[in-house]
């Protein structure tokens, strides 16, 4: 416990002068200086003790970053005066927390209670460093701190902006399970029903034991298959960094991976997601299909972009750990030609051979706006060297579709949907 | 400069100002000086009150060479002295108030403005020093202004009278000369004026020529700003002082710790592209900006025509030409390899390569 001055302990020792200038001694000044400090001691051992105040905090511990939230301090005073209080919340400056400094008179045996509201500015965990509580004397004086052990923590989520296109996208599923056109039996499709034969139809799909039973002819109907696999891998390495507009890349690819999640749990498939760069450091792994989104934007939360290579051989033997045979395997990776270099071509093209393989890319839109620059000398060389740079990603993602990759690269508003699309393009064709 | 320090070396070193015992220039003393030593007198230069007075009490002759500058406390000083000891004090023009210090009987009374011959009047007595008469320069000339005339009353003597009153002057062991002309290297040769000063100051045979300085510790007046102030200020100062700084402190209170975060790194994507133009700017290299300006556009043309990315130029320019009103040397020489020779033909090749993509796209 501390005590400290308040700007009012001076002006109240300006009452002091007529006394010096009538009796202009030194001992005099000892004297008043003796009086005045136990004055203020007077005063801050009349305040209540800070340390018998009793703190309660009631804060949510999860937002959407980009939402407010409101939380509230509640504050006891048990003793029997009343506390003026002085309240100091100290959260980091990212949490957005409107007001750090509040004041309050609590009277006697009653409770008051001070407001509090959150606006985050960054992705990840907020913390309350320290809560301190300093009680004023009846005169104002001096006052008495305390630091007073309430942990607050608050997460701020992910703000998932790309779910607004979740329902066209589940839509866009619902007719693909729906749609007569798979008839043909495929990798990805499972056994759905028998009907009536109609014109088009293929006859190799004629069920003849169900035909034989009845008169008419039938055929079988397949669906695509529920229940797959679908193993999400995020990038995040020093490429993932990179700022494209307001945010990084790596909340882009955050954002078509909880997309690309809620439509794979719509579709009925299992979702796993690992963050890797030079470590696997982060998986949600095994979740059902009802909290697996929750689960995966609660994790992703805190996931930052570190400034180290991937090891891409490492990444490998993870996904053939965490996939089964036949599972859909994303990579969120940059296609950059830095990134090919650093072996993703290798082990892409091994991992192509056992699943269906997406990567998903977010391309930089100040890009597009170099190479369309024609105002000057110096712009038109810019755009000369953002087309070399285009050609460069062109080439890196052509060599990986050689190796058998389907390889979705968007500007980061369209990221999101693109992954989507090639999701259900992959359903539609019966290959998932 | 080299010629400044030179020259300084060869004249030797010396205080210059009004009266200088070593000064040989115009407004110095040397002259005085040297024939006084020549004449046997001990001459010593004072330039404090402390040793002028010393030298008043044992008994030598001290001339105040400006008794004008001098402080109270100085003033005082030296009357003590003078009343102690048995030595002469000789002041050159002093005024008023430093007169009453010494001497009762004498006051200035006028000025001569004019170059003037003073004679010595019949009853001067020893007064005179064996001059006849005194030459006193005008007042634009002089040193330090009008020489001063002084009348004496009672028990005073004084001599070489003018219109109104006499410029030297004697009463109770203090001579007083009306015009420090009367010393300097210029003026001590004219008229009588030498026999008067080395008469009257090598009587004792020990001279005190006092010069008063600046840096002096009894010359700075007792009486600082600070004396002004009232006895309360310096406890009030000190209050007012405990006041700011316990002001300061509260002010300055710091509620808890600063809180100091981690923030994520972030990194702009664009550096490599940046700093790719600016190197293909300054080597110059317009034909690598070309090429790759027009492959970019070749390729879009190509998938926007249907044609296979790998297709040859030839191709594309077959393709092309039913679609643009260009000729095939001009789509030839839009699309191939053609040299870019100038900055200016590079901008013209890139707005050609847009305008061209803009007529397929209609």
């Amino acid at each position: 416990m501390r005590i400290s001055l308040t700007p009012r302990a001076a002006l109240v020792a300006l009452i002091a002068l007529p006394v010096i200038v009538l009796w202009p001694l030194w001992w005099v000044v000892l004297i008043l200086v003796a009086i005045w400090a136990l004055v203020i001691l007077a005063d801050a051992f009349s305040a209540p003790n800070p340390r018998r105040i009793r703190v309660r905090r009631e804060a949510p511990t999860q937002v959407r970053l980009g939402n407010s939230v409101r939380g509230r301090l509640l504050l006891t005073n048990p003793t029997s005066r009343t506390a003026r209080l002085e309240v100091r919340d100290a959260w980091n400056p990212t949490a957005g927390l409107d007001d750090q400094r509040s004041a309050v008179d609590v009277p006697a045996q009653e409770r008051r209670a001070i407001a509090q509201s959150f606006t985050p500015t960054r992705r990840g965990e907020h913390r309350s460093r320290t809560l301190l509580v300093a009680s004023r004397g009846p005169w104002g004086l001096a006052r008495r701190t305390t630091e007073v052990g309430v942990p607050g923590r608050l997460l701020a989520l992910h703000p998932f902006g790309s779910r607004r296109h979740l329902p066209s996208r589940v839509q866009r599923l619902r007719e693909i399970e729906g749609l007569a056109a798979i008839h043909q039996r495929g990798q990805g499709t499972e056994f759905d029903s028998l009907r009536d034969f109609v014109d088009g139809d293929d006859v190799r799909s004629i069920d003849w034991r169900a035909t034989a039973r009845r008169r008419s002819v039938v055929v079988r109907t397949w669906r695509p298959e529920r229940d797959r696999h679908v193993l999400i891998v995020v990038d995040t390495s020093r490429t993932s960094a990179g700022r494209l507009g307001e945010s990084t890349r790596l909340d882009a690819a955050f954002d078509a991976a909880l997309l690309l999640t809620a439509l794979a749990g719509q579709a009925g498939d299992r979702v796993d997601l690992i963050c890797v760069d030079r470590i696997p450091h982060l998986s949600v792994l095994g979740s059902t299909r009802t909290t697996v989104l929750h689960d995966m934007v609660t994790a992703t939360a805190a996931v930052d972009p570190a400034l180290v290579e991937t090891d891409w051989e490492l990444a490998a033997s993870t996904i053939t750990q965490r996939a089964r045979r036949g599972s859909l395997v994303v990579l969120l990776t940059p296609v950059e030609s830095s990134v090919v270099h650093t072996g993703l071509l290798p082990v892409a093209a091994r991992l192509a051979r056992d699943h269906p393989l997406v990567v998903a890319s977010v391309s930089d839109p100040a890009l597009e706006e170099l190479a369309a620059g024609r105002g000057d000398l110096e712009s038109v060389y810019l755009a000369a060297a953002a087309e070399q740079a285009r050609a460069e990603r062109t080439g890196v993602s052509h060599a990986l579709e050689r190796v058998g990759a389907h390889v979705v690269d968007a500007p980061p508003e369209r990221a999101p949907q693109a992954l989507a699309d090639a999701y259900l393009a992959l359903k539609a064709a019966g290959k998932l | 400069m080299l010629a400044a320090i030179v020259a300084s070396i060869a004249r030797g070193y010396y205080r210059d100002g009004p009266l200088e015992p070593d000064a040989p220039t115009g407004q110095g003393s040397k002259a005085v000086v040297q024939v006084l030593g020549d004449l046997g007198v001990k001459v010593e230069v004072d330039r404090h009150t402390v040793d002028a007075a010393e030298a008043l009490r044992m008994g030598r002759t001290v001339l105040v060479t400006d008794p004008r500058s001098l402080s109270a406390p100085q003033l005082e000083s030296l009357a003590a002295a003078h009343e102690d000891g048995a030595g002469r004090l000789v002041l050159v023009a002093p005024d008023l108030v430093t007169l009453s210090y010494f001497s009762s009987q004498i006051s200035p009374s006028g000025a001569v403005r004019t170059e003037t011959l003073i004679e010595a009047g019949p009853g001067c007595g020893d007064l005179a020093h064996q001059a006849e008469a005194l030459l006193v320069p005008a007042a634009e000339e002089a040193i330090r202004g009008a020489a001063s005339l002084y009348r004496v009353s009672g028990e005073g003597e004084s001599c070489f009278s003018a219109d109104q009153g006499s410029l030297v002057a004697e009463h109770d062991g203090a001579l007083v000369l009306g015009s420090a002309d009367l010393l300097t290297n210029d003026a001590v040769g004219r008229a009588d004026n030498s026999a008067l000063v080395l008469n009257s100051l090598s009587s004792e045979g020990a001279l005190s020529w006092y010069v008063p300085s600046a840096n002096d510790p009894m010359g700075s007046t007792s009486q600082t700003l600070l004396g002004y102030l009232p006895d309360w200020a310096g406890p009030l100062l000190l209050w007012l002082l405990l006041i700011a700084t316990v002001a300061l402190v509260a002010l300055g209170r710091r509620f808890g710790p600063v809180v100091v975060e981690p923030l994520p790194v972030t990194v702009r994507p664009q550096e490599l592209v940046l700093g790719r133009a600016r190197l293909l700017q300054r080597s110059g290299d317009r034909q690598a900006a070309a090429t790759a300006l027009r492959s970019a556009a070749a390729s879009r043309l190509a998938s926007r025509l249907g044609l296979r990315r790998e297709s040859a130029l030839d191709g594309l320019l077959a393709a092309l030409a039913p679609h643009v009103g260009r000729s095939p040397e001009q789509l030839r020489a839009l699309l191939g390899p053609r040299p870019v020779t100038s900055d200016q033909d590079l901008v013209r090749l890139a707005h050609d390569l847009d305008h061209l993509e803009k007529e397929i796209d209609r």
